[in-house]
């Protein structure tokens, strides 16, 4: 079973990872904006789609298909 | 005859010789001057350019050519357009350092072609990112309606100018909202096209796979003539479609024989003020709709669309947030900031879920041909306001504006968000949704209400 997720601590060891610095006077709020987008997240990634549902690399409303 | 007169009627005011570009373009320059002061919807005026382009417009009248069908029209974007000669900020500091566009949008160029005159730039939420316009660098856009309160946003600029008959007519951008929600606290007409409708070359985008640009307008009339002048396939946006234009304005007249219209229940219903579902109800009644439809999963479609616009936002401004953080809007800076930390496997089962919500709504349109949804869970609050309570629960007062336009823009969807009837002292909108490449009966349902007094764009009170 997976860790209970902790954004107060993944918020400044992913920064490093793509080369952000975040201001101590920043940290707080944007702890608290990602555990609002974690939150989203959970229920979004808790649908289960079929294995053929494909990203569309440009996406066109109506195709369903691939451009 | 200027701010207060619609796009069509200065139009033919000046085709006919009757007044002349020039006259018209004066008395906008002259109201903008007096009245902006307070609403703070422009952030550059183009005051001898504009009177250049109303010249040249008279000079092609008197010289027999035709003048355009926008023939001394003024209007003015969205801060996020290029306009040659102007640095395009939309709506940041960090942009101003960016040197000025060399040319104008594609779709400034297109009303520019057809007669209109710009006449400025106007204030937005930095990078779009935003449903109020209280923007901490340029301040906030206020309300005509009550200036003690936003404007909606991202495109509150456009939105306040329009509807503080400053200008007849502007250009916004809609990610996930941005047209639709100012357009409906201002009490004017937004159009959303299908995403991929118009081009979006020479626009600073926020999230590149929702973005579209749009008009506003007071009037279905002036919202439709700009449409029609706008469309048409741009090989220098990659998602603008390669279709030919679909003028619509022919189509106005039309009415509503054979028009499939339904009401969105269930989460369209709830989340919100009593008065925003009595404004829809009563606007279904004037269309004698009385269906009722469930749309598919929107909560988790506005969740998805939270994800990508978050993700693709931040990798946009990626170097800026990593060089000078520190430059960005407080309003906007931690979202961004969080944005570009978030899993790779997010983002794309988000998209992933975008393409089976795209199905799931082809399925509602096979016997549904439009959509009313409210376009806002509430009237423009005071600015400075931060939190609201609905149903108990405690929420972001701004963020949750975008409750219910954030799932239909998540698919692509056209829409215009139509005024409803006056019922209070403010305004609110009527979201009117169809299939994709469906703008003829967005625009049919829209001008049907509006002749039946359904949808009304109200002058704010002196």
């Amino acid at each position: 079973m997976a860790e209970p997720f902790e954004p107060a601590q993944y918020v400044p060891q992913a920064a490093g990872s793509v080369g952000l610095t975040i201001a101590p006077e920043d940290l707080a709020d944007v702890i608290s904006a990602f555990s609002v987008l974690a939150r989203v997240a959970a229920q979004v990634m808790a649908a289960t789609l079929p294995e053929d549902i494909v990203a569309a690399a440009v996406f066109a409303p109506d195709s369903g298909e691939t451009q | 005859m200027s701010g207060a007169a619609s796009a069509s009627a200065i139009a033919a005011a000046v085709r006919s010789g009757k007044r002349s570009a020039k006259d018209v373009v004066r008395e906008t320059l002259d109201k903008i001057r007096l009245e902006d002061g307070v609403i703070n919807a422009f952030t550059a005026v183009r005051q001898e350019g504009a009177l250049a382009d109303a010249a040249a417009v008279d000079e092609a009248y008197a010289a027999g050519r035709d003048p355009g069908p926008l023939a001394g029209a003024p209007f003015a974007v969205k801060n996020l357009y290029d306009i040659a000669g102007l640095a395009t900020i939309a709506g940041s500091r960090i942009d101003r350092d960016r040197p000025p566009a060399s040319r104008d949008a594609a779709l400034v160029r297109r009303l520019r072609a057809a007669g209109a005159i710009l006449v400025g730039a106007l204030n937005m939420d930095e990078y779009a990112f935003g449903f109020s316009t209280e923007n901490t660098h340029y301040g906030p856009t206020r309300n005509p309606h009550d200036r003690t309160r936003i404007a909606g946003g991202s495109s509150g600029g456009s939105a306040a100018a329009v509807a503080a008959s400053l200008i007849p007519l502007s250009l916004g951008s809609d990610t996930n909202g941005s047209i639709r929600v100012p357009a409906a606290l201002t009490g004017i007409f937004g159009l959303r096209p299908t995403y991929g409708r118009l081009s979006r070359a020479g626009m600073r985008l926020f999230a590149a796979s929702i973005d579209v640009g749009g008009p506003l307008a007071r009037s279905v009339a002036d919202l439709a003539i700009a449409y029609d002048t706008l469309q048409g396939p741009d090989p220098e946006d990659p998602a603008c479609a390669q279709r030919p234009p679909e003028p619509i304005s022919h189509l106005l007249g039309r009415g509503l024989d054979g028009v499939r219209i339904a009401v969105a229940e269930g989460y369209f219903a709830s989340q919100g003020a009593a008065e925003v579902f009595a404004a829809v109800e009563r606007f279904a009644a004037a269309l004698g709709t009385s269906r009722r439809i469930e749309l598919p999963a929107p909560a988790v479609a506005r969740g998805a669309a939270m994800i990508v616009t978050s993700v693709e936002g931040a990798e946009l401004h990626l170097d800026d947030l990593k060089a000078r953080a520190a430059d960005f809007d407080p309003k906007t800076r931690a979202r961004f900031l969080a944005g570009a930390l978030a899993p790779g496997a997010w983002y794309s089962h988000a998209q992933r879920l975008r393409r089976w919500y795209c199905q799931a709504m082809s399925e509602v349109f096979k016997t549904t041909d439009v959509i009313l949804a409210p376009t806002t869970p509430y009237a423009a609050f005071p600015i400075g306001q931060i939190w609201t309570e609905i149903g108990g629960a405690k929420l972001p007062v701004a963020g949750h504006l975008g409750v219910f336009t954030q799932p239909l823009s998540f698919a692509g969807l056209p829409t215009i968000s139509a005024p409803a009837a006056p019922s209070g002292s403010l305004p609110l909108g009527i979201q009117i949704v169809a299939a994709p490449w469906r703008e003829d009966l967005i625009f049919r349902v829209a001008a049907a209400a509006e002749s039946l007094g359904a949808a009304q764009s109200h002058a704010p009170a002196p």
